[in-house]
């Protein structure tokens, strides 16, 4: 690589962490459906087979397990919460998209995000990412009972049917969600399952929102203009 | 970071968040919402069922089809509330002493300050009075004039317009070969033989794409003679396209009884 054609490259040459740590890829959307990474010899985990283009010299490696060791490959096995990624490293830029779905960026500051791995497009890859049991709320939303969660100091880009809308959840203002809208929460929120159904429900006279996910805390929240076929979508 | 980080106070109130995102703010009010087109809200809101005895009263004066009202439910309570489908575009209209009828599956809120009934036509529904109602379509609605013709599937309602009418590209559908392909597709069917044909003073709303949400079966209204649709007769026959004329290909099979 020749090291004129970095300089070139906006931000990522630019970036102060440089020099004294350790280089971080740069996120930025191209337009509101692809994801364009700047690299500089350091990596990124994406959803395997999102890459689109790339130009500069990049390496593709699936990664068994998510790169979560042997433990993380044996939990997401079991836990059927499972994420194909690979990690890509390398020196240029490298856009990802799939299905054409809208991508909102997330920068974290050492909190941690939950997030479903359907809607995992990637992260730095110096964020750690893990499973974490999600109890009724998975289960509200088919989408089994676990969810993936991604930490430490970096961004990550999460995928939605529609442009994700993100609400603040604060002390005064808790906030309840559609299971079948839900895509991915940060910060410090307890989330507490509501169920509506009563006996009505059995006569096919229900709210129509029979399950409903409140959080309560400190945080935020994502949410998709769209629902996903939850078993209970139409009670 | 670029992204808006919504709390109550930022949410605008009965307005856009986005192109695919509907804020309604209740005070106290209700709104007639769609089953399942609530992606979360603020606040406190109660979401009960059409045959909640309590909302008797309401249903009575603003909800008049009883083949959809299992489809809907009232959102009573204060707070803020998302709405939004299938990340379809989301828009909401304001009625004025006026009528307009919408395809049931694009309906997704509205005003009891309007009545909602069911539309002769099946499959649509009818507000009428004075408030606010939300639709989605897929892309951007396009507001059209009459006289004009439109694709099924591209319909999203019309207003203070009649009714439209079937219309068949006759010189294409009859005839021998015209039956032939009419029945196979063969011989390049365009798949636009057959339209919505709207006259009269008015307007008809469009969306830009033919996607449509799958029709949920909701009955048919009361055998009555005279009602259309009622069930009495008219079941479909099956055939795809255009229902047959006389003198068609396709005829010989209902003439030889099979």
């Amino acid at each position: 690589m020749d090291s004129g054609s970095v300089s070139t490259r906006g931000p990522c040459s630019v970036h102060p962490w440089r020099g004294y740590f350790r280089s971080v890829a740069m996120f930025r959307l191209q337009g509101s459906k692809v994801l364009a990474v700047d690299m500089t010899q350091d990596a990124v985990k994406a959803k395997n087979g999102s890459m689109v283009a790339y130009d500069g010299e990049m390496a593709f490696k699936k990664l068994s397990g998510g790169g979560e060791g042997l433990r993380g490959m044996v939990t997401r096995r079991i836990t059927g919460e499972q994420m194909t990624v690979m990690e890509v490293r390398g020196q240029g830029t490298c856009w990802f998209a799939d299905r054409a779905s809208e991508i909102t960026l997330v920068g974290l500051q050492g909190d941690k995000l939950y997030v479903e791995s359907s809607n995992f497009l990637a992260a730095d890859a110096g964020l750690r990412t893990g499973t974490s049991f999600t109890g009724t709320r998975g289960a509200s939303q088919g989408n089994g009972l676990f969810t993936t969660t991604i930490e430490g100091h970096g961004q990550a880009a999460i995928m939605s049917d529609g442009p994700a809308v993100v609400l603040r959840v604060s002390a005064q203002y808790p906030l309840t969600v559609d299971p079948g809208a839900y895509v991915a929460h940060q910060g410090n929120l307890r989330q507490s399952f509501q169920s509506g159904v009563t006996f009505r429900t059995l006569f096919g006279e229900g709210g129509g929102e029979a399950f409903q996910i409140r959080f309560e805390g400190d945080g935020l929240v994502y949410v998709q203009p769209s629902e996903r076929n939850t078993i209970a979508g139409d009670v | 970071m670029s992204t808006v980080h919504h709390d109550p106070a930022t949410l605008p109130a009965d307005d856009n968040v986005n192109a695919y995102t509907f804020c309604v703010e209740l005070k106290g009010s209700q709104w007639f919402l769609q089953k399942g087109k609530m992606i979360a809200y603020y606040g406190t809101i109660d979401f009960n069922g059409i045959g909640h005895g309590r909302l008797d009263r309401l249903v009575r004066t603003s909800f008049h089809s009883p083949l959809h009202a299992s489809d809907w439910v009232v959102a009573e309570g204060s707070g803020k509330m998302l709405l939004a489908d299938r990340a379809f575009d989301v828009n909401s209209y304001d009625l004025e002493e006026g009528n307009l009828t919408i395809r049931s599956g694009n309906l997704l809120a509205f005003q009891p300050s309007l009545a909602l009934k069911q539309s002769i036509v099946p499959g649509f529904l009818t507000l009428i009075g004075t408030g606010k109602f939300v639709a989605a379509s897929n892309g951007p609605v396009v507001f059209v004039e009459p006289p004009i013709r439109v694709d099924p599937q591209a319909l999203v309602g019309w207003a203070d317009c009649p009714s439209p009418c079937h219309h068949y590209d006759h010189g294409y559908m009859t005839g021998l070969l015209g039956g032939l392909r009419a029945m196979t597709g063969l011989g390049g069917a365009s798949g636009e033989e057959h339209q919505f044909e709207f006259v009269g003073a008015g307007t008809v709303l469009l969306q830009s794409s033919e996607a449509l949400m799958a029709e949920q079966a909701v009955g048919t209204p009361p055998q009555q003679a005279g009602v259309p649709g009622g069930g009495a007769s008219g079941a479909p026959t099956g055939r795809s396209g255009a229902p047959g004329l006389p003198g068609q290909l396709g005829d010989l099979q209902r003439r030889f009884g099979l």
